[in-house]
């Protein structure tokens, strides 16, 4: 029984950092029409950044603020001069096209990691902390509560403030937001902008523990917010916490029962996200919360 | 005996009810007519006719075949074709490409065989070619036949619609606005043109109109909606008198 | 049936009389006959450059059909590329113990081999068909994703297939006693003077198998199955009352195009000579995509010369690294080859994107046009 309350603990603090990574993805979605398939490699600059500031010296907050600002602003000018250009031509051309910024910005990386495995030079290291019957990394801790604290302000920036209120009237109906007066370009900059905000600060998480460090493999965790998302459905910002959540705890779970799904075969865990969303799918495929299109003729 | 039988169809979307119990019948010859205010569900109907919608209660018969619970290739293939209220071509095809889309259900032509171009495929396509040729030249689309559709103007985009509804070599023809958006004259054009189309195929024409003018010159029979219910059916000359239906109007007789 | 008297003229759209050629047969017929010459001039590091080409133009042009023409898009392609490659070297390849690993393998004659992976190929992208009937736009995108790294967790379990991490040899293709290798040792197969090798036979093979995969694609474009799938692209609700069965054309364009996927994979296995399962990850997938967005959505002749780039360009940069700037040579300071290929097409991909959406084909187009208008 500890084992799998060790093991839910493990997969909501993770499901939470996944759900920082799903929540950017979707409101980019939402607010610009695009699927940011660099969304992976937004993560990748936050949690290069960090660990060099760190190699450098510097203390680990300021080395995160750093981080988060330059992917943040990575996201600003992707769609600055990249999207928002050709945002009248289709969907699919602009997604594709964030398939090759995610191809240089992931090669870069790469190539100046080599073959390295580069420390975030977190506080939290392999410490534990003891809640109740089972033992939490403090890492883990560390990072769902941050997400939460993140994904609350953003809920709440989003309900309340003016600059949420007309993001969500975007994300509606664009052509009449911006009759109304709501300017859509700064909105899609403000989501892109978040987006590398809230993905640097998954990488944080994803880098400081279990792995020793970040590394190129990184990257393929960081794809685990495109299932999460699809699983809450690509348009609905509850749905990426909820998906998020589901993939972190489907990976806890499928990891810690390795022995029993050893019929699945070995290192199962990693392809779980991507089994639990074509499950989704085939149920509801447009995702959990997503809007089902209806389709006018 | 009647060619199609609608009765009781009820459509429902997250709470609203489109359609409600809907019922009516058009003769083997007729040009049948549905009208109604804005909203009143005049589209929705089609669409549960050519098979888009499944509708929560109720039936659609074609010469006896149940056509409710039909996937909208089969009912194309019972010989229902349609056009679109908005249309919808394929803007960057030509306008032959979009008409030989309706004889899809006439030709076998397969993976294997048109890859291989072999000789029974190749003459298959140009018997079809040639009919869609024909069906073109009666519309007066010959000129164009090699144009991106997207590039016409927008009355003769309407008259590809039909050309391409009738390339399907219909036994039930569903229009869906098709003077929409056109001028007094444009609109005596098409109603001459549907008349004639009655008239040289024998078919039943159903069509959802706004321009009254039209609807009273060409209609055999009328079935009014409004708010999805059917509140008149008739011919002509009760429809315009019937007091619901001037009532559901704000009491005019619709646009000149 | 009596002509309508159309008051309003038609010819509103200035058309020529003549139905519009497209410049991509002749363009692709010159292009194979220049091929065809090139093993009697060109060494080895062409020859091999080619081969890889090759496969990558036939898996490309499948994708093509799938994302081009009937719109689905499909982030699985290397998938289906492992299927075909795998699937060609363990139907062909014989059981035995390499170090400590244990390879299986049924034996068979090679050109069997051949065919029944590429329907092994077809038939899992035929499986994949109702998941991909249900989805729409991204969320198939995103679930076709599932694929690829299904296979990889699939081939990193079936050490009897793959020969486990450090990969396994492949058997060569023989057909009729011909084989595509370097010949029984002693002997030399000469033409025009020129000894063919290995690298030398398989070029023709290259050759042939891609300029039938352009046909083919080619024929099904302009006939009833091009017009339906394409119908089904701009609008499944329309197709489908226009009498398509989207569904099943669904559920054909991803059996041919994962055919296409397979055949090419098993071309790739041959180039290779040797494979490892690490080759058809996410990257590979996107490579692919990359391809085909180059070339120009839905045109054959643009999925070939998208792939022959993408494919080419690491092991050009690599051969003359020494002489461009700013490339290391192995071991030495600056980026290496594969590196600058990879920005090299992600500029390329961002800069066309940018300026024309239509790819290398719709460059094409414009260029015709301008010929045309010319003359």
């Amino acid at each position: 029984m500890t084992q799998f309350l060790q093991l839910l603990a493990g997969g909501v603090s993770l499901g939470a950092v996944y759900a920082l990574l799903a929540l950017g993805f979707v409101v980019v979605f939402k607010a610009s029409d695009v699927v940011n398939f660099g969304h992976p490699a937004l993560l990748m600059i936050g949690a290069y950044t960090i660990a060099r500031l760190g190699l450098s010296q510097v203390a680990f907050p300021l080395a995160v603020l750093g981080g988060v600002l330059l992917a943040a602003l990575t996201g600003l000018v992707v769609q600055r001069f990249l999207v928002a250009p050709i945002a009248s031509t289709s969907v699919v051309t602009v997604s594709i096209m964030t398939i090759g910024v995610d191809i240089l910005a992931q090669t870069e990386i790469t190539r100046r990691i080599g073959v390295d495995i580069l420390s975030i030079a977190d506080p939290w290291g392999d410490r534990v902390v003891r809640l109740g019957a089972v033992d939490v990394p403090q890492a883990r801790v560390a990072g769902l509560v941050s997400s939460v604290v993140l994904i609350g302000l953003f809920l709440a920036w989003f309900k309340l403030s003016r600059w949420g209120i007309a993001m969500r009237a975007v994300a509606d109906d664009a052509p009449t937001a911006a009759l109304m007066g709501v300017p859509r370009k700064v909105i899609s900059a403000l989501a892109w902008t978040l987006a590398g905000g809230l993905a640097a600060v998954a990488g944080v998480f994803i880098t400081a523990f279990p792995t020793p460090g970040l590394q190129p493999a990184t990257a393929s965790v960081a794809l685990a917010a495109f299932p999460a998302a699809i699983i809450g459905g690509l348009d609905s910002i509850g749905g990426a916490i909820v998906g998020g959540l589901v993939v972190g705890l489907a990976e806890s779970l499928a990891e810690g029962y390795e022995e029993r799904l050893s019929f699945l075969g070995q290192g199962f865990h990693s392809v779980m996200p991507y089994a639990v969303m074509v499950l989704v799918l085939l149920v509801r495929p447009t995702g959990l919360f997503g809007t089902r299109e209806l389709h006018r003729v | 005996m009647s060619a199609l039988e609608v009765d009781g169809i009820t459509v429902r979307f997250a709470g609203v009810t489109a359609l409600d119990g809907v019922s009516f019948t058009v003769a083997p010859r007729a040009i049948h007519a549905v009208i109604g205010p804005n909203g009143a569900g005049k589209s929705t109907l089609f669409n549960v006719l050519s098979g888009a919608y499944r509708p929560a209660r109720g039936s659609v018969r074609f010469r006896d075949v149940d056509l409710t619970h039909r996937a909208p290739y089969e009912i194309t293939g019972l010989g229902v074709a349609r056009t679109f209220q908005n249309i919808a071509l394929s803007g960057a095809a030509t306008v032959e490409e979009n008409l030989v889309l309706g004889r899809h259900h006439l030709t076998r032509a397969g993976f294997t065989g048109t890859a291989l171009r072999l000789p029974h495929v190749r003459r298959e396509e140009r018997r079809h070619r040639a009919r869609v040729r024909e069906i073109a030249d009666f519309l007066g689309l010959t000129e164009v036949l090699h144009a991106p559709a997207g590039r016409l103007p927008y009355g003769d985009q309407k008259r590809v619609e039909v050309a391409r509804a009738l390339c399907v070599e219909p036994e039930l023809l569903l229009l869906d606005e098709p003077a929409a958006g056109m001028n007094a004259h444009e609109s005596a054009l098409m109603a001459h043109l549907i008349r004639d189309i009655r008239d040289a195929l024998g078919i039943p024409i159903l069509l959802v109109e706004h321009d009254m003018g039209l609807v009273m010159g060409i209609a055999d029979r009328i079935t009014v909606l409004d708010f999805g219910v059917r509140i008149a059916d008739g011919i002509p000359d009760e429809i315009r008198r019937d007091p619901a239906v001037q009532r559901a109007y704000l009491g005019t007789e619709g646009e000149s | 049936m009596s002509k309508v008297d159309v008051a309003v003229p038609v010819t509103t759209v200035p058309v020529s009389p003549r139905r519009t050629r497209s410049l991509a047969l002749p363009a692709v017929a010159t292009a194979v006959v220049v091929l065809a010459a090139v093993p009697f001039y060109l060494d080895r590091f062409w020859l091999t450059l080619g081969l890889f080409a090759f496969a990558a133009a036939v898996a490309a042009i499948g994708l093509g059909l799938l994302l081009g023409q009937a719109g689905q898009l499909s982030l699985g392609h290397a998938f289906f590329v492992a299927v075909g490659a795998y699937g060609y070297t363990y139907l062909a390849g014989t059981s035995r113990t390499v170090g400590v690993s244990h390879q299986g393998g049924l034996g068979l004659p090679p050109l069997i081999a051949l065919v029944l992976a590429v329907l092994l190929a077809g038939l899992a992208g035929l499986l994949f068909s109702p998941v991909a009937a249900r989805l729409r736009g991204i969320y198939l995108g995103i679930a076709s994703l599932a694929l690829v790294f299904a296979g990889q967790h699939i081939l990193a379990n079936a050490p009897l297939v793959t020969g486990g991490y450090n990969g396994r040899t492949v058997p060569p293709l023989t057909i009729g006693g011909f084989g595509f290798d370097d010949g029984a040792p002693g002997t030399q197969l000469l033409v025009l003077g020129v000894p063919f090798h290995r690298e030398e036979r398989l070029w023709y093979l290259g050759l042939a198998v891609t300029a039938l995969a352009y046909l083919y694609h080619r024929n099904l474009v302009r006939g009833r199955p091009g017009i339906a799938l394409r119908a089904v692209r701009d609008s499944e609700l329309m197709a489908g009352m226009m009498g398509v069965p989207v569904t099943r054309y669904k559920g054909y364009a991803f059996l041919v195009s994962s055919m296409y996927a397979g055949l090419g994979g098993v071309l790739l296995a041959l180039a290779f000579g040797r494979i490892v399962p690490v080759t058809f990850d996410y990257a590979m997938s996107i490579e692919f995509l990359v391809m085909v967005v180059l070339g120009g959505l839905g045109s054959a002749a643009g999925a070939i010369v998208g792939a022959f780039f993408v494919a080419s360009l690491p092991r050009l940069l690599d051969r003359y690294a020494d002489v461009l700037p700013g490339l290391a040579e192995p071991g030495g300071d600056g980026v290496s080859p594969a590196v600058a290929a990879r920005f090299g097409y992600a500029i390329a991909l961002i800069l066309l994107l940018l300026i024309e959406p239509g790819g290398a084909a719709g460059l094409g187009r414009r260029v015709a046009n301008r010929f045309r208008r010319n003359r």
